[in-house]
């Protein structure tokens, strides 16, 4: 009895998708002549800006870039759209669809999720669109971003030099609390901070080092943490890098559930949670970017886009349209830089192509 | 459950009723609640968004974005049907797709990886179904069990960023369009057709619903209960598995994130079209379809709005609430 | 409604005779010490496997890590038991209450007030989203898994719209307390422990725990007896969500700085936790002292995997299969014994 309703039920619904086929037919046709599809920004002669924002569950500074590229946008007239890729590869795919759509004139985004960028680089460079990748480098789109090889090369130099000074080189185990999502960028900053205690402290032994999966936020690192510091129960001093300060922290949290806080110290990347009033005692130094401000570099070369000029298309971390330096600062020096919605505020009345650097890192 | 007849639906089996009464009331039903909710969807597009909302170009991206949660969903909906609920689906897509995709780019035929694909689904299908079928677990439970050690597999294999595989034709079915209708959705649909006409029409079908409404009485009636519930199974698993290969043809890649939270999404959309993960024999594909399509055009209005995308979860939960009220007004099933 | 499907939602539905309804009474006792012993098997086997290859496993290093980590999964998984156990299916928005309560606990730090006000702002925080999920389910009359699966969705997308990050002072009380230890295991260990057992003794000694099981094992009958339903299941979401609550309260005191997705990583495991403990889905049935060494098992299994020097993501794969493995010969067990 019940598969006879199932079966009505069944051909209504089917009445009900032709209909609604029907109606999308007839105003698709509406907006084919109209011309409505590709869209209104694009034909008024206004220049607009598509943004992807990160949309990384675990970074705060995600959001922000776009708060701040909405500020730069404002300050130059331009129309200003932002989608957020949601940490994952179909959004970003789909987002790429939708931009094209609007027929925005350029589009900046932050894709943690790198692996569908062929994909994306295919569909914009059918379009024409001009795209302004953040940190991760594709081929094709202006790479602005850290360089991210010298910051970890930084950091660890920074952080092997304290060691040097303070345990005369005598480390028991060095953390590399990874995020090996991030693929290239991980191997970059954590690697290349790991090889550089290396080469401040050439006498570490090789079984010294330890790796583990934070996967780039403090949950998961505070999470996994605890049973690679139960595992080496007799080391004393502990070095740790990773791939921000998320992960670092996570790990010194744990060390202090442990107990294993007595002679710790930790260089993030990032900056993430280095400035502020809650800096955690162990995390020693960080690498600033000021992430949040990568849009200023963006519209820069938006500006000459927008002029008709666009510059030549540098699309690798070694020669980047524009990178960003790092700033590798001490938890006393990261006392002075004020927090990250501080900065986003000053850099908003911040003369047109002040960066934070600029501001903030001169010394 | 003693029967799954409700005041409504017993409504449609009166064979004296003229045939516009009969669609009146059908409307009444899920499928009705869920049609209407659709059209309220698209208005609210036309309005908001203006004409350009049914563009070629934003059918092609709701199409392409829809199609394959719509044939996970399908295939995922018999499992529904036959009472047993596979939470696994979301991390078989990503596993499925991991697979694909780093077999491919290890230089193998992409045809006979995508048969190991398959494979591998039936396999995670049948562990599933055997430890719910042959033990008697909680289907709840064991695949939860699945979608953990799914993702973890996934994890462990994709260790740095993944291969890149464009495979040309698969990223062409499923990016591409045929005469301004996107290709995949035209699969999708056909393959919601094809499900909407074994659920109704074929004995495997009743068969299901049997088995999903009242597992003894099915049994009574002489059903193999475990067979029909093993079926049902691999053909969620199996659905996932082809999902996967679909999303690396549209993606040209897989991450050991992909699908996370995909079971959510598609069962919240199944749910507002009429099934339901907490008991069988309710539902129906076309059903499915509609729900998809509405969470689709929500997801689609906010896009191309470029409204705060979180406002799309919350209004999803919305109107899943409403739905599951709805159907419970409807005499559907009411809890306590 | 038989074998597996979860479903005591139909009070008229016909039970299986000497099916589960039954068993909490006849054979409760025997059921949840052989659980014990099975989980406690498992345990010691896999303690032992861990201490073959790497000696040094036995260590109060190690002890502090997997207390560490079943604190907080310990007390949401007495949330989530109370849910399960009476009746009320599965809360599929646990991690929205430990957020949200850590939010509004770390909120009221940051505004000055002292950690005496923030604990129990947290804690009624946690009750007032349970008492929402429990008025939802309650006077829509629908059934928890959709609800919870809905509000999750909601308040994650609700937390996100409002919040981005948030810290806990550094130098707040709670803070402190997140960081110390108290009989040489840390502090929020503690908690966990007392939580358990208040639990345990208020499921078995009190008129309410009593009726709880009652409830979840036989709803139609507890409503004869003349137990109000409905409020026994308000009643077990605000319990419920006031240990959720405590659990962010904690959870704020050890994370220094967190988002509103943080709590996403709890929940596969809160819930596997939870049946693997023999606490089943359809209710009226489970021992919190199982739920305990369940709890312990599963947090032992990230730091075994550390001594085997495995990627964390094996964890994942061993907890996935042994929920799967404990489930299957959990139902077995059922089916034995319906027979």
């Amino acid at each position: 009895m019940t598969h006879f309703t199932r079966g009505r039920l069944a051909r209504l619904g089917l009445v009900g998708v032709a209909a609604a086929s029907l109606l999308l037919a007839g105003c698709s046709t509406v907006g084919s002549t109209s011309d409505a599809g590709s869209s209104d920004a694009a034909d008024d002669g206004t220049f607009t800006v598509g943004f992807a924002v990160g949309g990384q569950p675990d970074a705060d500074w995600q959001d922000l870039q776009g708060d701040v590229a909405k500020g730069l946008a404002d300050q130059r007239g331009w129309d200003f759209v932002e989608l957020s890729n949601d940490n994952s590869e179909a959004t970003a795919t789909k987002n790429a669809d939708i931009f094209i759509q609007k027929g925005v004139d350029m589009v900046m985004m932050f894709n943690g999720q790198p692996s569908a960028n062929p994909v994306i680089a295919k569909k914009y460079a059918d379009a024409g669109i001009p795209v302004v990748t953040f940190d991760i480098a594709q081929p094709g789109w202006y790479f602005v971003g850290v360089d991210n090889a010298a910051a970890g090369t930084d950091g660890g130099t920074a952080l092997g030099e304290l060691a040097k000074e303070k345990w005369d080189c005598k480390v028991d185990l060095v953390i590399e609390a990874e995020g090996t999502a991030a693929g290239q960028i991980n191997t970059w900053r954590t690697g290349n901070a790991a090889d550089a205690i290396g080469t401040v402290c050439p006498d570490i032994p090789e079984e010294n080092y330890v790796k583990y999966e934070a996967d780039g936020n403090l949950t998961t690192s505070l999470a996994n943490a605890p049973g690679v510091f139960a595992a080496h129960p007799d080391a004393k001093n502990i070095l740790v890098v990773g791939l921000n300060d998320q992960a670092v922290v996570g790990a010194l949290q744990a060390a202090t559930q442990l107990g294993r806080d007595g002679s710790i110290m930790g260089w993030g990347q990032d900056g993430g949670l280095i400035t502020g009033p809650n800096v955690d005692p162990n995390l020693v130094g960080s690498v600033m970017y000021f992430l949040e401000g990568y849009p200023a570099s963006a519209f820069e070369i938006a500006d000459e886009i927008a002029a008709g000029n666009p510059p030549a298309v540098k699309d690798t971390g070694d020669d980047a349209a524009a990178s960003v330096k790092p700033c590798a600062v001490t938890a006393a020096e990261a006392a002075a830089i004020p927090d990250i919605n501080e900065r986003v505020k000053e850099l908003a009345s911040a003369p047109k192509g002040t960066s934070e650097y600029d501001l903030y890192c001169k010394s | 459950m003693t029967t799954t007849a409700t005041p409504a639906t017993t409504l449609f089996d009166d064979p004296v009723l003229p045939a516009h009464r009969r669609i009146l009331n059908s409307f009444r039903g899920p499928v009705g609640s869920i049609t209407a909710t659709l059209v309220v969807t698209l208005l609210v597009g036309l309005i908001w968004v203006g004409p350009s909302f049914f563009s070629p170009s934003n059918i092609q991206i709701v199409g392409v974005s829809v199609a394959i949660p719509l044939i996970v969903g399908v295939m995922a909906s018999f499992a529904l049907l036959a009472g047993v609920v596979d939470l696994s689906i979301g991390s078989m897509v990503g596993f499925g797709a991991v697979i694909f995709n780093q077999l491919v780019a290890a230089g193998l035929n992409a045809w006979l990886v995508a048969l190991i694909t398959v494979v591998v689904g039936v396999v995670v299908g049948l562990t599933n179904a055997f430890v719910i079928v042959r033990f008697g677990a909680e289907p709840l439970a064991v695949t939860l069990g699945m979608l953990t050690l799914l993702r973890g597999l996934s994890q462990v294999i994709v260790v740095n960023a993944p291969p890149s595989t464009l495979i040309e034709p698969l990223y062409n079915v499923t990016q591409g369009a045929i005469a301004g209708f996107p290709t995949l959705l035209l699969i999708g649909i056909g393959v919601t057709l094809i499900a909407a006409g074994i659920v109704s029409k074929t004995r495997i079908g009743r068969k299901v619903q049997a088995v999903g409404g009242d597992d003894r009485a099915a049994a009574r009636a002489g059903i193999s209960v475990s067979k029909v519930r093993v079926i049902a199974l691999v053909a969620s698993s199996v659905g996932a598995a082809v999902g996967g290969i679909l999303y690396v043809g549209q993606l040209g890649s897989a991450s050991n994130v992909l699908g996370t939270g995909l079971e959510f999404q598609i069962y919240a959309a199944l749910m507002i079209g009429g099934y339901s993960i907490t008991r069988g024999g309710v539902g129906n594909p076309i059903g499915g379809l509609l729900g998809l399509l509405v969470v689709a055009g929500i997801t689609n209005i906010l896009n191309v709005t470029f409204t705060d995308p979180n406002y799309l979860d919350l209004i999803t939960a919305a109107i899943l609430l409403a739905a599951v009220l709805v159907d419970r007004f409807r005499g559907g099933d009411s809890f306590e | 409604m038989t074998t597996s499907l979860i479903t005591p939602a139909d009070p008229a539905a016909p039970r299986s005779p000497g099916g589960k309804t039954r068993r909490p009474d006849s054979r409760g006792l025997p059921v949840s010490a052989r659980d014990a012993l099975s989980i406690a098997g498992v345990w010691v086997a896999l303690i032992v496997a861990t201490t073959i290859v790497r000696p040094d496993f036995l260590s109060t290093q190690s002890l502090l890590a997997i207390t560490f980590t079943m604190s907080i999964t310990g007390i949401l998984a007495v949330s989530q038991a109370i849910i399960v156990i009476s009746g009320g299916l599965l809360d599929l928005s646990l991690p929205v209450s430990l957020i949200v309560s850590a939010w509004a606990t770390v909120t009221v730090l940051n505004n000055g007030l002292p950690t005496w006000v923030a604990i129990p702002v947290g804690i009624l925080t946690g009750m007032a989203w349970g008492a929402l999920n429990g008025i939802i389910v309650v006077f829509g009359k629908l059934n928890p898994i959709i609800v919870t699966l809905a509000t999750g969705f909601g308040g994650l997308a609700v937390m996100l719209i409002f919040f981005k990050s948030a810290q806990i002072p550094a130098q707040s009380d709670l803070r402190l307390y997140g960081l110390g230890r108290f009989l040489g295991l840390p502090n929020i260990f503690w908690p966990m422990v007392m939580v358990i057992v208040l639990g345990g003794l208020a499921f078995a000694y009190t008129r309410w725990g009593r009726r709880l099981i009652a409830v979840g094992g036989n709803a139609s009958a507890a409503k004869a007896r003349g137990i109000n339903l409905r409020r026994m299941r308000l009643g077990s979401f605000i319990g419920a969500g006031a240990v959720a609550g405590l659990a962010g309260v904690m959870f704020s005191a050890v994370t220094p700085s967190f988002t509103p997705a943080a709590g996403a990583s709890f929940q596969l495991i809160v819930i596997g936790a939870v049946i693997l403990a023999g606490i089943s889905l359809s209710g009226g049935k489970g021992n919190l002292l199982v739920l305990l060494l369940s709890i312990g098992f599963f947090a032992t299994i990230p730091t075994s995997i550390a001594f085997f020097g495995l990627a964390p993501a094996w964890a994942l794969v061993f907890q996935g299969a042994l929920l799967i493995i404990a489930v299957g010969i959990d139902g077995y067990r059922l089916k034995r014994t319906a027979r």
